[in-house]
């Protein structure tokens, strides 16, 4: 076992399917010569050469377009996003595009590609440098969408969604890069986590929280609080967020018949939503309470920090909501 | 290491001598602008440094001050511009109180985005300035709707000076507002802060051509290159642009040749040394456009070395009472985070 950061973990599994497999190749802004804003593909341009880690101008729907053709001809590419807001510029090639491939293609065409960056807030980063946008792919038919929490997982994900025949967006929560650390199996063990599974971080009998991204830390740490006040939380992290794991969650949730469900984007119309829709559909007469949520305010990510610390969800936030659940 | 710079303009772009208009106040206060900008960069880097500055990035504008300056001193209140990351000091060219642009860096209530929103996203549509956002290049076609309305209000005399760096010219969002600008003639004038790297990436994998002017072409309008580091070739371009379009004759391109003496921002101090030449950094070090323009000054033989103190301490004392202020400025209050995302007003025509 290796022990690396959030931020490590996903380098090394990109590094390690670039060695196993020619066709893996990475474009975006800023990947090769800087090794990426952030250090995610530090050294792979003396490694693998310029035509492996393009330096792509600043132009996103070239960057995702230029992957997408690259992948209906069998490569496997990963386009970064500097940040995972400016994939906003690319939108239709996203959506309308790498999504709809395979289906116009009347199956025939596979669409081997990952779009990857940071995301998400608690940075400072304010509106443009903060975003968590996964609900606005969730919406969208021929995509997958990841946002790891924990190194092994992000090392597992990244080389199952670089293996994957399909778009995939693989969402990397800033804040966690480097703050988390853990243990990720030695190279040549080929350990992957398949897509549309999610993981059980803590068992508990009163409720389940039901989560995904940075809010499994918070999560975790207020399941951690409500144990010492009797109260005993499971926390499910999603770690897939397209396709969902319904197994996973009808099976908690039948376990403790209480759910709150946390996700860092705006509350409306966001990940929960569906995921407390297809509760009440399927498991209605197993609940306890009703579906509870905790979320970002209705609001942009803004820049002061009282303003931001007002927007998004807090380990607070969690506490009082599962209190209320655990004692309904 | 980029290769390609050129910095005079070719003889059929030579534009007439509009700095031969300016008076000697018209120069120290250039002069003064200068170091303004100069002074603000500086302060906040070591405000960072010192942990003072609680958010943000500071993306310096160190070398790049005679496109600043150059640009700016022609425009009327009447004129708009949209200013990109490195441009704090524009806002203050254009109007704005350097207290308020400070309290905006330091997310304060009293900001012009009321804490909202960072640094140089700020606008004040009365002073003449649009609000960006972080996309590169999205701006250019809302100048365009600016200019638009402009024309329906029978308000033909103003223009819209919209910055960009050469990297953000490839974006779709540049030649789509370019593309518009040109089709409707729209007094547009796109200053191209050549610094000859965006973030880490050079030029030659930016642009194809040898010059960034040259984009121009395709939409058949002016495309001027001048030394970005000589405020008065800028000012000189930037004038005759500004005529072409009060004239109505459309948009035009004005390229300032430069070089980014700092890292992309205060966090890449180090690797801007690496992923670029010192030998580079160090040749235009020597091209300060600031000594640059005082030897000028003096060499005219209208100023004596006293008339141009370098800086001048009003700037510094400026700077400094705008930064205490922001600092003793309160916070917005968390509940108006939710404040400002619709308009509560009536939604009927005005
Ligand atoms: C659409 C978009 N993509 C990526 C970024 C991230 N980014 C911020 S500044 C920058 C480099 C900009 O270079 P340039 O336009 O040359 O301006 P400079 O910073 O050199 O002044 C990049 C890639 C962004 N802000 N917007």
């Amino acid at each position: 076992m290796r022990e690396v950061t959030l931020l490590e973990a996903i380098r090394t599994a990109m590094w390690e399917e670039m060695e196993r497999d020619p066709n893996v190749f990475l474009i975006g802004e800023d990947i090769g010569r800087l090794g990426g804003a952030f250090g995610v593909t530090h050294g792979f341009l003396e490694r693998f050469g310029p035509d492996r880690v393009v330096d792509a101008p600043i132009s996103e729907t070239a960057i995702i377009g230029v992957a997408v053709g690259a992948a209906a001809m069998g490569k496997r590419p990963i386009a970064e996003m500097q940040f995972m807001d400016f994939i906003s510029c690319g939108f239709d090639q996203v959506v309308n595009v790498a999504a709809t491939y395979r289906y116009r293609s009347g199956g025939t065409v596979s669409l081997p590609l990952v779009i990857r960056g940071p995301s998400g807030g608690y940075v400072g980063g304010s509106l443009y440098h903060s975003q968590q946008f996964e609900a606005w792919f969730f919406h969208v038919p021929g995509l997958k969408v990841v946002q790891p929490a924990f190194p092994d997982d992000a090392y597992g994900l990244m080389k199952a969604a670089i293996r994957d025949n399909n778009p995939v967006l693989f969402f990397e929560h800033k804040f966690l890069y480097r703050r988390i650390k853990g243990h990720i199996p030695q190279p040549g063990e080929d350990f992957i986590v398949p897509l549309g599974e999610a993981r059980i971080r803590r068992e508990g009998t009163h409720l389940s929280i039901i989560t995904y991204g940075a809010m499994v830390h918070f999560a975790l740490e207020a399941a951690q609080q409500l144990e010492t006040e009797g109260i005993s939380a499971e926390v499910v992290d999603l770690r897939t967020i397209k396709p969902l794991d319904m197994e996973t969650i009808f099976h908690s949730v039948r376990k403790t018949s209480k759910v709150l469900i946390v996700y860092e984007a705006p509350l409306t119309g966001g990940v929960g939503a569906e995921i407390a829709a297809r509760l009440a559909e399927h498991l209605f007469e197993w609940l306890d309470a009703p579906i509870m949520r905790v979320a970002a305010k209705d609001s942009f990510v803004p820049f002061a920090e009282p303003l931001e610390k007002f927007v998004l969800p807090s380990v607070d936030d969690i506490l009082m909501a599962a209190r209320q659940l655990a004692h309904y | 290491m980029s290769t390609r710079v050129k910095n005079r303009m070719t003889d059929e772009e030579k534009v007439a001598r509009y700095r031969d208009r300016l008076t000697k106040e018209d120069l120290v206060e250039i002069y003064r602008r200068m170091w303004f900008a100069r002074v603000f960069d500086e302060t906040l880097y070591d405000l960072k440094k010192k942990g003072r500055l609680r958010r943000g990035n500071v993306y310096g504008s160190r070398g790049q001050e005679a496109i600043q300056v150059g640009t700016s001193y022609p425009l009327r209140p009447t004129d708009f511009v949209s200013p990109i990351h490195r441009d704090m000091p524009i806002f203050v060219f254009k109007g704005m109180t350097t207290r308020q642009v400070m309290c905006q860096v330091w997310g304060k209530a009293n900001a012009p985005s009321r804490g909202k929103d960072s640094w140089s996203h700020m606008g004040d549509l009365k002073l003449g300035i649009i609000h960006s956002t972080s996309m590169l290049g999205s701006t250019i076609p809302v100048a365009c709707g600016v200019a638009w309305a402009l024309r329906l209000d029978g308000k033909t005399d103003s223009v819209i000076m919209t910055y960009l760096g050469e990297g953000a010219t490839a974006t779709g969002a540049f030649h789509e507002g370019m593309n518009y600008a040109a089709v409707h003639k729209l007094p547009i004038i796109l200053i191209v802060e050549n610094n000859q790297y965006a973030y880490s990436t050079p030029i030659e994998l930016e642009v194809p051509t040898p010059r960034v002017a040259d984009r121009a072409l395709g939409y058949g309008i002016p495309g001027y290159t001048v030394d970005g580091n000589d405020v008065l070739e800028v000012y000189d371009a930037t004038c005759a642009a500004i005529e072409h379009a009060r004239a109505g004759r459309g948009p035009s391109i004005v390229e300032c040749v430069t070089y980014r003496l700092q890292g992309h921002a205060d966090h890449d101090e180090t690797r801007a040394r690496q992923y670029r030449p010192v030998e580079e950094i160090e040749m235009w070090e020597k091209r300060d456009p600031l000594p640059r323009f005082r030897e000028y000054l003096l060499s005219t033989g209208l100023f004596t070395e006293e008339e141009l103190p370098t800086p001048p301490p009003d700037v510094v004392a400026e700077i400094q009472d705008a930064v205490e202020y922001a600092i003793r400025s309160p916070d917005p209050e968390p509940h108006t985070a939710l404040e400002d995302i619709y308009d509560e007003g009536a939604g009927v025509s005005r």
